[in-house]
C-alpha cells in the first residue's frame, strides 16, 4: 500500500462530497481558462493582424478605452513626412451591429495604403478606387452576415455592395468588413476623422530609431499614442483592461473554490479525528497526517484542474461559435494555460488544505480513542 | 507490594514512580500517583472497576498521553521527558483496542500495513509480514475484505495482526474482548496468548474478566485511580 493509495481511500470515503467540491474548483478554474484564453486570444489576434498587415507604429487616442477616439485624419499627412517614415496611412474603426450581427469590426482604409495588400481574394475583387461604395468582407464576416459577392449590405447609413470576400490571414481581418475611407467617414458620420494611423518604416530601421520616432510623434502630437506594433498589446489600456478583468473574476471564482474545498476538508478531518487518533496511535507522525490532509486537498485541487480545463474549452469552443464572438478573437488554449491551470489548482488546494492540516494535528491519540 | 524485587542491577522495562493524570484541570483525577515495575516478557493484567484508570494507564504506558505528575521510567529513561512518541509508539509498542479501531476505508490487509508506513523495508516486505500474520490470526482468506465485512471476533484477530506487524516489544491490550462474546472472547484471548508467548513480547491487559486476568503472571487491582494491590496470578512461575 502506497501513502497515494491512503490519499485516494481519504477522497473516496465520501465520492459525492469529493465530487462536489472537484467541481467547484473546477468550475473556478473553468473561468479562469474561459477569460483568460479569451483576453489572451484577443491579444494574440491583435499582435496577429498588426504582422500580417506589416505595421511597424501605430499611432492612436488610447484615452478611450477598448475603441480610441477618432481624430483629424490631417495628422497622417505630418506624420508622413517625418523622417524615419516610409509610408503612414489612417483608419477608421469602428464596431458596429450590421444587419443580424449584433457586433461587427467595420474598418474605413485608406484606398491605396499597405493595409489593403494582405488580402487575398476569396471571391470577387477589391473596391475600383478610393469613391466607390464597395465592401470586401473577411471570410468569417461573410459567414456570418451570410454574404456573397455582388450581394447588397446595409452598413449604418449607407447601402453598399459586396464586392469581394478575402482571406485576410488574420482573425480579427476575417471577421471585419472593409471599405474606402471616405466612404465609412460619410456612413458613420466621422467625416475628416480617423482614429488609427498605421506607420511602416524604412527597411533597416534601428530599434533605437523607431523608439525616437514615436517620441516625435507624441510630442508633436498631445493626446496621441504611438506604439510600435510588437507593444501594441503589453502597453494598451484596453488590453491592460481585460486582463486585468479576466484574472480578478477568475480570482473570485478560485476564493469561492478555496472556501469549498477548506470546509470539506475541515468536515473530513473532523469526521475522522477518531480514525486520525489511531493513525496517531499506530506510530504515525503528525507531518505526515499533515501531509496526508494536504495531499488529499491538493488532490482534489489538481482533479478539479483537470475538470476545470476540460470545463474552460468547452467553454471557450463553444464561445468561438457564438456570432457575437466570431471574428473578434480567436480563444487562446495553449498547454502553457492549460498547465498553469492546473497549477493554480492544485495551488488552490494547497492553500485549503493548510488550516485544516494544522486541525487535524492538534488532535492528541488519546482523546481522539475515547469512546 | 511488588511480588518480585527486581535483582539488583536488572533495569525493569517499565518503572513508575508517584505516575499521575488529571484530566480537566485537575478537576477530573484518574490516575492518582501510582508505583509500579514491569519487567520484560511479564504478562501483567490490571483489572478495577469501570472508570478506575485503567485505560489512563495504558495511555500513559503507550505514550498516547503524558502524565500530569510523577515519571515513567522505560528501560531506565525517563520516557515522556526524553522520547520520541511517534517512533515509540510505532516501534517498541502495539496497541489492542476493545473497539478495533480499524480503518474503516482500509481493507484487512492494509490495515495491517497500516502501522509500516515510514519503516525501512520494501513494499513487498512489509506485505509478506502482513500476509503472515493474517494468516496466524487465520484470516488469510479475508486479506481484501474491508473491516465492514467481519465479524467482531476477526476485527479483534485483524487488530492483534495489527498490533504485531512492527514487532513491537510491547503489547498494550485495553478490554481486547470487551465487545466480544464469550465464545469469540475465548478465541481471541487464546490467539492473544500464544502470540504472546511465541513473539516473546511483554503483554499489559486490562481486563473485566477475572478469568482472563488469572492467566496473567501478575494481578494489578486498581480502584479510584489507585492500585490497591498487586499479586501473582495463576500463571506465575
Ligand atoms: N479525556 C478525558 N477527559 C476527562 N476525563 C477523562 C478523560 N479520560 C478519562 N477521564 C476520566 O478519568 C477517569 C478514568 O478513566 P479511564 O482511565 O478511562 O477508566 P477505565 O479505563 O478504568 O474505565 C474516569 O473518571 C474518566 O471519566
Ligand atoms: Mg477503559
Amino acid at each position: 500500500m502506497s501513502f497515494l493509495q491512503v490519499i485516494f481511500r481519504g477522497l473516496w470515503r465520501r465520492p459525492v462530497r469529493t465530487g462536489l467540491t472537484v467541481l467547484g474548483i473546477s468550475i473556478g478554474i473553468a473561468a479562469v481558462v474561459a477569460l483568460v484564453g479569451m483576453s489572451s486570444g484577443y491579444e494574440k489576434s491583435v499582435s496577429g493582424q498588426l504582422d500580417a498587415i506589416g505595421i511597424d507604429v501605430i499611432v492612436s487616442n488610447m484615452q478611450g478605452g477598448i475603441m480610441p477616439k477618432a481624430f483629424d485624419e490631417s495628422v497622417r499627412d505630418r506624420i508622413a513626412e517625418l523622417p524615419g517614415v516610409a509610408e503612414a496611412n489612417g483608419t477608421l474603426m469602428q464596431m458596429l451591429s450590421v444587419e443580424d450581427a449584433p457586433m461587427m469590426v467595420v474598418y474605413g482604409r485608406e484606398w491605396g495604403s499597405f493595409t489593403w495588400d494582405q488580402f487575398k481574394l476569396i471571391e470577387g475583387r477589391l473596391p475600383r478606387d478610393a469613391d466607390e461604395p464597395a465592401v470586401v468582407l473577411g471570410k468569417l464576416a461573410a459567414e456570418v452576415l451570410r454574404k456573397k459577392a455582388g450581394d447588397r449590405i446595409q452598413v449604418e447609413t449607407g447601402d453598399f455592395e459586396v464586392v469581394g470576400i478575402v482571406d485576410g490571414q488574420s482573425v480579427l481581418e476575417n471577421g471585419a468588413v472593409n471599405m474606402p475611407l471616405p466612404r465609412f467617414q460619410e456612413v458613420s458620420g466621422y467625416d475628416g476623422r480617423v482614429n488609427f494611423i498605421n506607420i511602416r518604416v524604412p527597411g533597416g530601421s534601428s530599434p533605437a530609431a523607431v523608439d525616437e520616432l514615436c517620441r516625435t510623434i507624441e510630442e508633436m502630437f498631445p493626446g496621441l499614442r504611438a506604439v510600435k506594433a510588437d507593444q501594441v498589446v503589453g502597453t494598451s489600456q484596453g488590453f491592460q483592461m481585460a486582463r486585468a478583468m479576466s484574472w480578478s473574476t477568475s480570482l473570485l471564482a478560485l476564493v469561492v473554490g478555496v472556501l469549498g474545498v477548506m470546509n470539506t476538508m475541515l468536515m473530513s478531518v473532523f469526521e475522522r479525528k477518531h480514525e486520525i487518533g489511531v493513525l496517531l496511535a499506530l506510530g504515525w507522525r503528525r507531518s505526515r497526517i499533515m501531509a496526508l490532509i494536504l495531499c488529499e486537498s491538493a488532490a482534489m485541487g489538481f482533479l478539479g484542474g483537470i475538470v476545470g480545463v476540460v470545463l474552460g474549452s468547452v467553454t471557450l469552443a463553444a464561445l468561438q461559435m457564438a456570432p457575437a464572438v466570431r471574428g473578434f478573437l480567436e480563444p487562446d488554449l495553449g498547454w502553457g494555460l492549460a498547465a498553469s491551470a492546473i497549477s493554480i489548482a492544485v495551488g488552490v488546494g494547497v492553500i485549503s488544505g493548510l488550516y485544516p492540516a494544522w486541525r487535524s494535528s492538534r488532535l492528541s491519540p488519546g482523546i481522539a480513542l475515547q469512546g | 507490594m511488588n511480588h518480585r524485587e527486581p535483582a539488583t542491577g536488572e533495569v525493569p522495562l517499565f518503572e513508575a514512580a508517584g505516575l499521575a493524570k488529571e484530566y480537566d484541570d485537575g478537576r477530573v483525577p484518574a490516575l492518582c500517583g501510582v508505583d509500579f515495575r514491569i519487567s520484560e516478557g511479564e504478562f501483567v493484567s490490571i483489572v478495577g472497576p469501570s472508570g478506575c484508570g485503567k485505560s489512563t494507564l495504558l495511555n500513559l504506558l503507550g505514550m498516547l498521553d503524558r502524565p500530569t505528575a510523577g515519571t515513567l521510567r522505560y528501560r531506565g529513561k525517563p520516557l515522556h521527558q526524553t522520547g520520541d512518541p511517534a517512533s515509540y509508539r510505532a516501534r517498541e509498542v502495539g496497541f489492542i483496542f476493545q473497539s478495533f479501531h480499524l480503518l474503516p476505508t482500509f481493507t484487512i490487509e492494509e490495515n495491517v500495513m497500516i502501522p509500516t508506513f515510514g519503516f525501512p523495508a520494501t513494499r513487498a516486505e512489509k506485505r509478506r509480514r502482513a500476509k503472515e500474520l493474517l494468516e496466524a490470526v487465520g484470516l488469510s482468506h479475508r486479506l481484501g475484505h474491508l473491516p465492514v465485512k467481519l465479524s467482531g471476533g476477526e476485527r479483534q484477530r485483524a487488530a492483534i495482526a495489527r498490533s504485531l506487524v512492527n514487532r513491537p516489544g510491547i503489547l498494550l491490550a485495553d478490554e481486547p474482548t470487551g465487545n466480544l462474546d464469550s465464545k469469540n472472547a475465548g478465541h481471541v484471548m487464546e490467539l492473544l496468548l500464544r502470540l504472546q508467548r511465541e513473539h516473546k513480547t511483554t503483554l499489559v491487559l486490562v481486563t473485566h474478566d477475572h478469568g482472563v486476568a488469572a492467566h496473567a503472571s501478575r494481578v494489578i487491582r486498581m480502584k479510584d485511580g489507585r492500585i490497591v494491590s498487586d499479586a501473582p496470578g495463576t500463571s506465575a512461575p
